[in-house]
């Protein structure tokens, strides 16, 4: 309880901070959306040109990528800054501030760092999904109900694959690319996953799950669910029991330089 | 000729003074070793996926859309630049005075530092690419003209960084221009063609592209190094592509020094 009013008191504080410069929040929201919501560009250029994912309508294929979308700008919403915030601490040596604060460092930085911008995104995926979704046919309210559980199971993936990132940054100093590397992993969570080949398709879907993000949730909407991707909740949570461990394990590395 | 002479060895060893700089942080160049592949890697069942079974798409073959995608890659790491972000920091924080007291053109000094990191990304990222896409891969990624790629590139390389250089003078206007600066990227990201070669788009956007300066920094030369050549819908051999790209370069280095005697007018240092 007490943390749920430590993180609540950091968001309504994250929040005055971005009304007190609304001109440059609602800009960098807007800025945010359209530069992720980008890639269903692509999908639709694809499709006026009259070709097609086999199997998938244009659609179905804006489905997934606008719950990929959605996925991300929640998940970024809460541990995007993790990231940053760390990794500037390490470079300049001022993680001791955090260490020092009587609650995990990783919950403090999280919560600390709450990132309202990123909400845009999520708006922006939501309102696309709701009009890729008025254009398919949801299959019942079992379908929805799917979707909920692989959507949760989608952000236990990338909040995952934030507090990796976060760790690496403990080793790998002053990277700045680090997010390039995982951001090329996710790619693979944006299309059908039947178009690529079956190694891919289970590391996708087992080892990263990264299918999980859009693609699963999308096709629970449309009921075309595979019966693997149930199989695929347990990396889900796995995956980020283990980005918590690797977080709390590699602030062990940090090495002060007087803060 | 000995004016000539003296800006070589000046670029020559600001080039070299950044190549060294950032040979520190070579490691930070190789993820571009994983990043590029996996990108590639997608690309290519992707457009295996919705080629299908048709033979040409947007007039473009698969192959043809596989080595462009593995050329855009490529042309990246040989043309990517910071100069934007990097005027913008020396506005703000007053830095850029120090620049105003060197003998040397502020514009000059940052293409030749650009030239010595992006001689670094020869080495770590676009060779390395190069060999993956080649050998691991076998993507047939030799340019179809060597020549005509090389001055491509050249050009390709210069637009890219005039462009940037025009977009970091808002600092000069500005007191916070990222957010013009990440406008900037969002519509390069579109219409220089990396995520969609110019072709897929409709025509009448094409030809408003021709206006554009996107699609020299990067469409062009993936084009010529497919073996294609076409703006706007108008078929083009590899010479009259990359003289498209010339004249496109000569307007933008003109309209950047325009605004540099415009914008410096302003400057009012901090301190630094």
């Amino acid at each position: 309880m007490k943390h749920i009013k430590m993180y609540l008191a950091c968001a309504h504080t994250a929040f005055s901070r971005a009304a007190a410069y609304r001109a440059d929040f609602i800009l960098g929201s807007i800025i945010t959306l359209l530069s992720n919501i980008l890639f269903p560009l692509v999908t639709v250029l694809i499709y006026t040109n009259g070709a097609a994912f086999p199997g998938w309508s244009m659609w179905d294929v804006l489905l997934i990528q606008s719950v990929y979308s959605m996925s991300t700008g929640a998940a970024a919403m809460f541990f995007n800054s993790v990231v940053w915030e760390t990794m500037q601490h390490i470079r300049e040596g001022s993680f001791e501030t955090v260490l020092l604060k009587p609650v995990s460092p990783l919950f403090f930085i999280a919560a600390s760092n709450f990132d309202p911008e990123c909400g845009g995104l999520f708006i922006g995926g939501l309102v696309l999904t709701i009009v890729s979704v008025a254009h398919t046919e949801i299959c019942g309210f079992s379908s929805v109900l799917q979707f909920v559980l692989l959507f949760f199971a989608g952000l236990a993936v990338m909040s995952g694959l934030y507090l990796t990132m976060a760790a690496i940054t403990f080793k790998w100093v002053g990277n700045s690319r680090i997010p390039e590397i995982f951001d090329s992993i996710k790619t693979f969570g944006k299309y059908p996953v039947e178009i690529f080949p079956r190694t891919l398709r289970i590391l996708s879907t087992l080892i990263i799950p990264v299918s999980v993000i859009g693609y699963f949730p999308a096709s629970a909407l449309l009921g075309r669910l595979e019966p693997i991707a149930f199989c695929s909740l347990i990396p889900c949570v796995l995956f980020l029991a283990f980005g918590i461990w690797i977080y709390n394990r590699m602030i062990k590395l940090y090495e002060g330089v007087g803060g | 000729m000995k004016v000539v002479k003296h800006k070589l060895e000046e670029l020559k060893a600001v080039a070299f003074v950044t190549y060294k700089e950032w040979s520190a942080y070579r490691t930070h160049s190789l993820v571009s070793v994983f990043v590029g592949p996996i990108y590639f890697i997608v690309q290519y069942f992707i457009w295996t996926a919705v080629y299908g079974g048709a033979d040409t798409l947007a007039n473009m073959e698969l192959s043809q859309t596989i080595r462009y995608f593995g050329a855009s890659v490529l042309i990246g790491y040989l043309t990517m630049d910071f100069a934007d972000w990097n005027l913008q920091m020396l506005v703000r924080t007053g830095k850029f005075l120090t620049f105003t007291l060197r003998p040397m053109h502020h514009r000059f000094f940052a293409l030749s530092q650009k030239i010595g990191h992006r001689i670094l990304g020869f080495f770590f990222e676009f060779l390395p690419c190069l060999l993956i896409f080649s050998l691991v891969f076998k993507v047939d990624i030799i340019p179809e003209n060597v020549g005509w790629t090389a001055i491509s590139i050249v050009f390709a390389f210069l637009m890219n960084f005039y462009i940037n250089y025009c977009i970091g003078m808002t600092a000069f206007y500005f007191t916070q221009a990222s957010g013009i600066r990440l406008v900037y990227q969002l519509f390069a990201q579109i219409f220089s063609g990396a995520l969609i070669p110019l072709n897929f788009f409709p025509s009448g956007i094409q030809h408003l592209m021709m206006l554009l300066p996107f699609q020299y920094t990067n469409y062009i030369t993936a084009m010529i190094w497919t073996g294609g050549g076409n703006i706007g819908g108008i078929n083009l051999s590899a010479p009259q592509a990359v003289l498209c790209q010339a004249v496109a370069v000569i307007a933008v280095y003109f309209l950047s020094e325009l605004i540099y005697r415009l914008s410096i007018k302003r400057f009012t240092a901090v301190g630094a």
